[in-house]
């Protein structure tokens, strides 16, 4: 795509968002809902002004990023090396993956009060919490990337007298990674889902925290704000991991 | 010549062979691919395989490559049984798109195999440099597999098989994919280097004239199961020459030959 139609997209989807909040006022502004439950944008901006003023709301950003962060690159270190281990060798493949398959449907919410149980409402817990539910994604991907190397490219390897590590580094890794790359991003957007969900259940800060406790105190401007914030950070991650992609995998686009 | 008289021929002149393959038998399953083959490789010859497709060509090869073990019989190279691939025997494939890496340039394709051989990075450069020049990549050293022609891919193929320095290059219908002017190039820069680097080369390839303008010596393989049929030495002087040596009489000769064996097998 040249610069010019890249524009041309990225003004188009600017122009969709202005639409939809100003859809959003006009909604707000007849009072379909009652105003207290359904703030427009100007209350849910008035809000955020107010939060970004007294300092609360970029601690508990800062706090629910840090979590996501640290959640999603325990879940990225786990998964790529576990799933490399596994993808490599002919009798984990057989032995290991069937248990991935019977883990991997569990939703990650469901083992919230077992984590609670073990861990307590703490950091830790919601870390396990991400970790465990951004695992699968990263795992899976990275089984599938290293177990598909063409057959030439292990010739090659044995041919060029290649020791295992080199063919994992320089050959498996570099292969698989399209594959890993697609595994990271869903891991992101699962990573945002259940920082949100750890922090509605321990309530130690955060913007999970913040909603909730908006909710409770049936200030809906706030919750509106909180829910904003998200949705930037799920963009503004997603850019960035984009980014890194495009850079990574350049040799894919000539 | 029979295949017997070849076979013993092949063990009276034991200094100069390269490799030698004896009596050896390939299954794959209940199927016999390679039935009781006896072949050798002398050094410097280079030495071209014809066959109708499924005569067990690639499979010879992978055979010689030290990635198949025979069920019965031995090969042997410099002497000693051969199990294992090694990097003395170089191989060039016929899909270069899956043999090169596509996410390393012209230079870090030659250099893998240099990484793999344990040549410090101080030396690399200056190796890779010249491997690149020997098969007339210069000026594409930064550029992608991707970015480059089908005969600009084999040749980087080539020069990363060089780079293993093999005392044996095998290649298994390598120009197959390229169109007939690339491949006419090729044969003449193959020629050039199996020459100047003085390797053992063994050449798989379907285009008979092809096998008639590299070869020493042309190994035909007959099917079910694959083995030796006939062996054409072809006395064809060198070096050779696109338009005068195939307007030889000996060329049309064999040519002849070769079209005559072959034809018995298709349809
Ligand atoms: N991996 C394999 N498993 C089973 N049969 C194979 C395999 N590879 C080759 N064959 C069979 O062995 C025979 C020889 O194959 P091949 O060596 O590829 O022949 P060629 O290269 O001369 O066309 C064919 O009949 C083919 O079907
Ligand atoms: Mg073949």
């Amino acid at each position: 795509m040249t610069l010019f139609h890249r524009s041309l997209w990225f003004l188009a989807s600017l122009a969709l968002l202005v639409g939809l909040i100003w859809g959003w006022q006009i909604l707000a502004d007849a009072r379909v809902l009652p105003r207290a439950f359904f703030p427009g944008p100007d209350l849910t901006w008035r809000a955020l002004k107010r939060g970004v003023a007294n300092g609360s709301l970029l601690s508990d950003t800062l706090t629910t990023l840090r979590r996501m962060a640290l959640g999603w690159a325990l879940a990225s270190l786990i998964g790529v090396a576990l799933g490399a281990f596994v993808g490599t060798s002919a009798w984990a493949r057989v032995w290991i993956a069937p248990m991935f398959e019977a883990l991997r449907p569990l939703p990650a919410s469901a083992i919230a009060p077992v984590a609670m149980l073990f861990l307590g409402l703490t950091d830790t817990m919601i870390l396990t919490l991400i970790a465990f539910g951004a695992l699968w994604p990263m795992l899976l991907t990275t089984v599938h990337g290293f177990s598909n190397i063409h057959i030439r490219r292990r010739e090659v390897a044995t041919s060029l007298g290649l020791s295992r590590s080199a063919f994992i580094t320089k050959i498996a890794l570099p292969g698989a990674l399209p594959d890993i790359m697609g595994g990271l991003r869903l891991g992101l957007t699962i990573a945002l889902i259940l920082v949100v969900v750890g922090e509605m259940v321990t309530v130690q800060g955060g913007l999970g925290a913040r909603i909730l406790l908006a909710a409770r105190a049936f200030n809906a401007p706030e919750i509106f704000a909180g829910i904003a914030v998200l949705g930037v950070i799920g963009l503004l991650t997603n850019a960035v991991l984009s980014l890194v992609e495009t850079y990574a995998l350049r040799w894919q686009r000539r | 010549m029979s295949l017997s008289e070849h076979a013993t021929s092949a063990m009276d002149a034991p200094r100069d062979t390269v490799l030698t393959v004896q009596e050896a038998s390939v299954r794959y399953g209940a199927t016999t691919v390679l039935k009781d083959l006896s072949l050798s490789l002398n050094r410097g010859e280079f030495v071209c395989v014809i066959g109708p497709s499924g005569s067990g060509k690639t499979t010879l090869l992978r055979l010689l490559a030290g990635l198949l073990t025979p069920v019965s019989g031995s090969v042997d190279f410099r002497g000693q049984p051969h199990r294992a691939p090694s990097r003395d025997i170089a191989i060039v494939f016929q899909d270069y798109t899956n043999a090169l890496l596509p996410w390393r340039d012209a230079e870090g394709n030659v250099s893998l195999a240099l990484e793999a051989a344990g040549v410090p990075r101080a030396e690399r450069r200056d190796q890779i440099h010249a491997l690149l020049r020997t098969v007339g990549l210069v000026g594409s050293e930064g550029k992608f597999p991707a970015e480059m022609s089908g005969g600009m891919q084999q040749r980087l193929q080539i020069a990363r098989c060089l780079a293993q320095k093999p005392d044996v290059l095998l290649m298994d219908e390598p120009f197959g994919a390229l169109d007939a002017m690339t491949r006419q190039k090729l044969q003449d820069e193959l020629l050039g280097i199996v020459a100047e680097s003085q390797v053992t080369a063994f050449f798989v390839t379907h285009d008979l004239e092809e096998a008639i303008y590299l070869g020493d010596r042309i190994i035909a393989l007959e099917p079910n199961p694959g083995r030796v049929s006939q062996i054409f030495d072809v006395p064809l002087p060198k070096p050779r020459n696109q338009l005068t040596t195939r307007e030889m009489p000996e060329f049309l000769r064999l040519r002849r030959q070769l079209f005559d064996f072959i034809e018995r097998y298709e349809q």
